[in-house]
């Protein structure tokens, strides 16, 4: 029986076995403490508890198929798709912010004609953006001090989704901002460059308080963290939770904050992971998300090309930043941002396009390692030659 | 090959360093998960502790309960409480909105000055409260918006702190009109009525919040917890009409007091679908006034000997199962008559000797009931039970209201061998009165037996989420001939039997009285329960009624002289006000011509109106506004009567109305002489010229 998962696992899951274990790991723990924080009273009373155990379950379900589907795929197709994707995501953001669906005050979801289903632009938008980026800072090598041809392109581009994710979504354009920051950074800009981004981002950030939706939340949420003489009640409560949790946990299921901590299941998740699995547990998650990193960076030592290793370590570096910053704030590090937990969170389409990242993650390292790819790849070869 | 590698080398580096960075920060997240559980740990377990959340229950808004045409009769009134968290506002914002906030809240409730308000706010916010009530009183809704746009609190929740408490009080807004049947749910869920049975359906569900205790003991909701919100309940729409209930009501009223009896009941029932437009509970309270304080009607409370009014049954039995005819005579004897051990007397002393069976009705002959029924039933009883149990009385009917009354109908194996005749005069078994509405609704409604029904449908708003409609329970109690026999001789009880005090030219009523003597503590006494159930108009039944009077006091006492009454007072406004039940007049009027209204002056196009209204034809010279009248022969001829400005015009003739109006438009001021009957003289001749001010004095006559 192992033996046959072993074989067919060989022949339909290529790439990184290692990503792969971590996935399913995290998805293993997503499904349980989801299953766990959505037993809290109130949710209990809407529905029955499964019917959110099972509408996680399938949509991890689905991440994972999306996922599968996106390693099949020849990385290099996401070249141009990422620039079909940004070219999709401007109408579909401001669309978002316009018009589209009113949850918790931030219009951030529009809703899929026939399935039905919300989405947010903004998650299309961030998986774009990086894919793009990666692309541009690989073409431009070797002129990658030249300030119009290499720099411009991409502070406009960052800029214009940044911003118009901003409207609706401050927290996202922030960390998407750094993220791009930081994968321009990798791709060698050099650093003069960057420190005037900085200048840049401060003044769209301001901009966007002041235009967009969020200003005010985001403006009290700060205000908040910073004179932390009283803490907010979501705070407050995550730190009850982490401080009961100790080395060990309470176990599996046991969480008492479930009940009083807002949206325990996504944006708190990490509290609920440290009451009931401890320390240790938290622990463990970090390490989970870390090594993901790792082989995620690993990928660039093995690359030949930069697209690859760009946009490998972007999308890695742009999940696992979430992660930290969602977990950074569940401990008290930062203000409340309202990002979800990659891959641990329930939250719905969002978790597709993880998988999505994840998958292309994958078919890059699989692009490396796997020898049919390399026959074909004739642009290495050509910049061989030219060098 | 030597920049690539370097390009590549520097990428590298790159990533090693943001990764290690990103250690680092992970470093961070696991110092700080450190720091919380070992250095601040017992502060938050202690904060734990003390804290005091709790999801409580948020209630729905209760549904309403509507009358037939949309009445409201019972609401749920939201009201608020103005609370507020005082560390909520910037300082900034209260230092610019606080002063006036202070001011309105002032103005507003009345109790105490604006510095007082503006000192509750800063004191709470200083000693780190974060939930005062700013007054107890409750606001209502339009209250509650005007002040949701008062400085500072327009800056809403989040950034204000203000908090609108919803307390829901249950309103009738006709106070005592049907009290009992709409019924009431107190704190420990017990209740009554339509509040009671349908309290699932109007309650809704309940949602759950998250609470904190605050420190004066009051639960806080928390602003940014989750919530399940609250489900609102149903409306009810009922078959009640409130004109008709109040019709109702008042004439039970009046001769429950005239008589000082115990209690009374009264039902109106539409014949052809069961609906109850009416269902009056009136009982004597401590105080000595009467009230809704049992359902009678329907509760086991309600139940009783029915007496003389289950003759109807006996006879539905006998028509049936023999071929015995209206015209045949029975021996009433003396007024008395004895079964085994035990006497049977009728009312008149001396008796009604040998009469027929259908004057035995009419006057509610015990004797003769008894004697046909245990005549032809007395070696088989099971088939008069079968009868009652095929009328339906032998089970509850299913009313909407819980708490229906079982009737109480022994089955023959208990029977003795007074039973029968006992029964067949309506004695020894028990019935509600609406189960007797029921049998007598259903001769009314040529057979048809419909179930009672008093909520017509379960509604959201305007849509229908359950109809209820009517329900036949039986589609014939009897054949035929039956029918129209039994139809006969509840008209014959009023037009020439003991409830002939009730009959009149307009629109025939049938019905029965009763008169049942009360079994109190297992002993008959010297009480009665007086009655009388019946249909209107008996031509083409709309309305059926039963009036139920318990325990009447004074001289005469029985169904005829103290229930009957109340059936015709309440008969008679419904057929006055129920245009579609009178017959039309004959059309037996000649035009008187010659004869005029008296209009004389005025507006045209009034006295035009008046005139084609009454026939009379008209026609005009002048297509002015005013107009006298000439009477050319059998027409009304319409002439000019010039009204311009500054000129005086002539008003006589015009009503007082006309009048005024008119010297008023030309500049007078106007005395009048004289209260009634139109203008018949003024003070300034026609024609003059008018200087703003000038008085003129109209008289009437």
């Amino acid at each position: 029986m192992t033996a046959r998962i072993k074989q067919w696992a060989d022949a339909n899951i290529k790439g990184d076995q290692v990503i792969w274990a971590i996935v399913f790991g995290l998805a293993i723990m997503s499904v349980f403490v989801v299953y766990s924080a959505t037993g809290a009273l109130a949710y209990r009373n809407m529905e029955s508890i499964e019917h959110y155990l099972f509408k996680h379950m399938a949509l991890i379900g689905l991440s994972l198929v999306a996922m599968w589907v996106a390693h099949k795929i020849d990385y290099r197709y996401y070249s141009r798709l990422s620039k079909l994707g940004l070219w999709l995501s401007i109408p579909l953001l401001i669309y978002a912010w316009k018009a589209g669906i009113n949850l918790n005050d931030a219009s951030r979801w529009i809703t899929i004609p026939i399935i039905n289903q919300v989405f947010q632009p903004s998650d299309l938008a961030k998986l774009s953006l990086i894919a793009a980026m990666a692309a541009m800072l690989s073409k431009r090598q070797q002129n990658i001090d030249d300030f119009k041809e290499v720099v411009i392109p991409m502070v406009l581009w960052s800029g214009v989704i940044c911003g118009l994710i901003a409207m609706a979504d401050l927290s996202s354009a922030v960390l998407l901002f750094a993220t791009a920051m930081l994968l321009m950074f990798i791709g060698r800009v050099p650093l003069k460059y960057l420190a005037m981004l900085v200048v840049v981002g401060v003044v769209a950030g301001a901009i966007a308080m002041a235009v967009g939706q969020r200003g005010e939340t985001a403006k009290s949420r700060i205000a908040s963290f910073i004179n932390a003489t009283e803490l907010p009640f979501q705070a407050e409560q995550a730190r009850i939770a982490i401080a009961a949790g100790g080395i060990l946990g309470k176990g599996p299921g046991k969480s008492d904050q479930r009940n009083f901590l807002p949206h325990p299941y996504s944006d708190f998740v990490y509290a609920i992971i440290i009451e009931e699995y401890g320390m240790l547990g938290g622990v463990v998650i970090l390490l989970l998300y870390l090594a993901l990193l790792y082989r995620g960076m690993k990928t660039v030592a093995n690359s030949d090309r930069a697209f690859g290793g760009l946009l490998s370590a972007g999308l890695s570096f742009a999940l696992v930043l979430q992660a930290m910053v969602n977990m950074a704030v569940v401990v008290g590090l930062g203000p409340i941002t309202g990002l979800p937990l990659p891959f641990l969170s329930m939250g719905g389409t969002s978790l597709l396009f993880t998988g999505v990242s994840l998958g292309i993650i994958i078919s890059v390292s699989r692009g490396e390692v796997d020898s049919e790819w390399n026959t074909i790849s004739g642009e290495v070869k050509n910049v061989m030659k030219a060098a | 090959m030597s920049k690539k590698l370097n390009i590549k080398h520097s990428i590298l580096f790159r990533v090693r360093v943001s990764f290690i960075l990103v250690v680092l920060f992970a470093l961070a997240i696991v110092y700080r998960i450190g720091v919380i559980q070992f250095v601040e740990g017992e502060k938050w377990n202690a904060l734990a502790a003390r804290i005091g959340l709790q999801y409580r229950e948020v209630e729905a808004t209760r549904g309403n309960i509507l009358s037939d045409n949309g009445s409201l009769l019972a609401t749920s009134i939201p009201f608020y409480r103005l609370a507020l968290d005082p560390s909520r506002p910037s300082a900034q914002l209260l230092q610019e909105e606080l002063d006036s906030l202070a001011y309105r809240l002032a103005n507003f409730f009345g109790d105490a000055s604006p510095t007082r308000y503006k000192r509750k706010i800063i004191d709470a916010r200083e000693s780190g409260r974060r939930y005062i009530l700013l007054n107890r009183k409750l606001i209502n809704y339009q209250e509650k918006k005007m002040i949701a746009r008062w400085p500072l609190l327009r800056h809403g929740r989040m950034q204000a702190g203000v908090l609108f408490e919803k307390v829901d009080k249950r309103f009738r807004p006709f106070n005592y009109l049907a009290q009992r049947t709409i019924g009431f749910v107190n704190e420990n869920h017990n209740g009554a009525g339509l509040e009671y049975s349908f309290n699932e359906t109007l309650a809704g569900k309940p949602g759950k919040a998250l609470f904190q205790k605050t420190m004066g003991g009051n639960w806080k909701p928390v602003p940014d917890a989750s919530e399940v919100r609250p489900v609102d309940g149903y409306d009810l729409e009922t078959t009640l009409d409130i004109n008709l209930q109040d019709v109702t009501e008042s004439a039970l009223l009046k001769a429950l007091e005239n008589h000082n009896a115990d209690y009374g009941t009264v039902v109106v029932m539409e014949v052809k679908t069961g609906k109850i437009k009416a269902m009056s509970n009136l009982g004597k309270l401590k105080n000595g006034k009467y009230g809704e304080k049992y359902n009678y009607a329907v509760g086991s409370h309600g139940l009783r000997e029915p007496g003389s009014t289950f003759k109807l049954m006996t006879m539905l039995a006998l028509l049936e199962e023999t071929n015995i005819h209206l015209s045949d005579s029975i021996d009433t004897g003396d007024g008395t008559y004895t079964f085994y051990n035990s006497t049977i007397k009728d009312h008149e002393q001396g008796g009604y000797g040998k009469i027929t069976i259908e004057e035995a009705f009419e006057v509610s002959s015990n004797i003769a009931m008894a004697r046909l029924a245990d005549r032809y039933f007395g070696l088989k009883p099971q088939l008069f039970y079968d009868y009652i149990e095929k009328a339906g009385l032998t089970k509850p009917l299913g009313f909407q209201i819980v708490g229906e009354g079982h009737p109480k109908v022994k089955k023959p194996a208990e029977w003795s061998g007074i039973t029968l005749p006992w029964m067949a005069h309506g004695y020894g078994l028990e019935l509600t009165p609406m189960h007797t509405l029921t049998l007598y609704n259903a001769i009314a409604n040529n057979g048809v037996m419909v179930k009672p029904y008093i909520v017509n449908s379960i509604r959201k708003a305007d849509k229908v989420i359950r109809e209820f409609g009517p329900v036949v329970m039986n589609k014939a109690i009897c054949s035929p001939a039956t029918l129209s026999k039994l139809q006969l001789l509840l008209e014959g009880v009023v037009e020439t039997g003991t409830a002939r005090n009730i009959n009149n030219a307009q629109y025939k009523i049938a019905g029965k009285t009763g008169t049942a003597v009360t079994l109190k503590n297992g002993r008959y006494q010297k009480a009665y329960m007086t009655s009388f159930v019946g249909y209107f108009p008996a031509a083409n039944p709309e309305y059926s009624c039963i009036v139920v009077i318990e325990n009447p006091k004074g001289f005469r006492q029985y169904g005829s002289s103290v229930a009957a009454p109340v059936f015709k007072e309440i008969a008679d406004k419904i057929y006055a006000k129920d245009i579609a039940m009178h017959l039309a007049l004959e059309d037996d009027f000649e035009p008187e011509y010659g004869v005029f209204p008296v209009i004389r002056s005025g507006y045209r196009e009034d006295l035009q109106f008046i005139c084609n209204q009454l026939g009379i034809s008209n026609h005009t010279l002048a297509n002015e506004e005013w107009v006298k009248t000439k009477v050319e022969d059998n027409s009304v001829l319409w002439r000019k009567n010039q009204v311009q400005p500054g000129i005086t015009p002539d008003v006589t003739g015009m009503t007082l109305r006309d009048a005024i109006y008119v010297l008023e438009t030309c500049g007078y001021r106007v005395k009048m002489k004289g209260s009634i009957g139109r203008v018949k003289k003024q003070s300034v001749m026609p024609g003059r010229k008018v200087v703003k001010g000038d008085k003129i004095t109209i008289e009437l006559g």
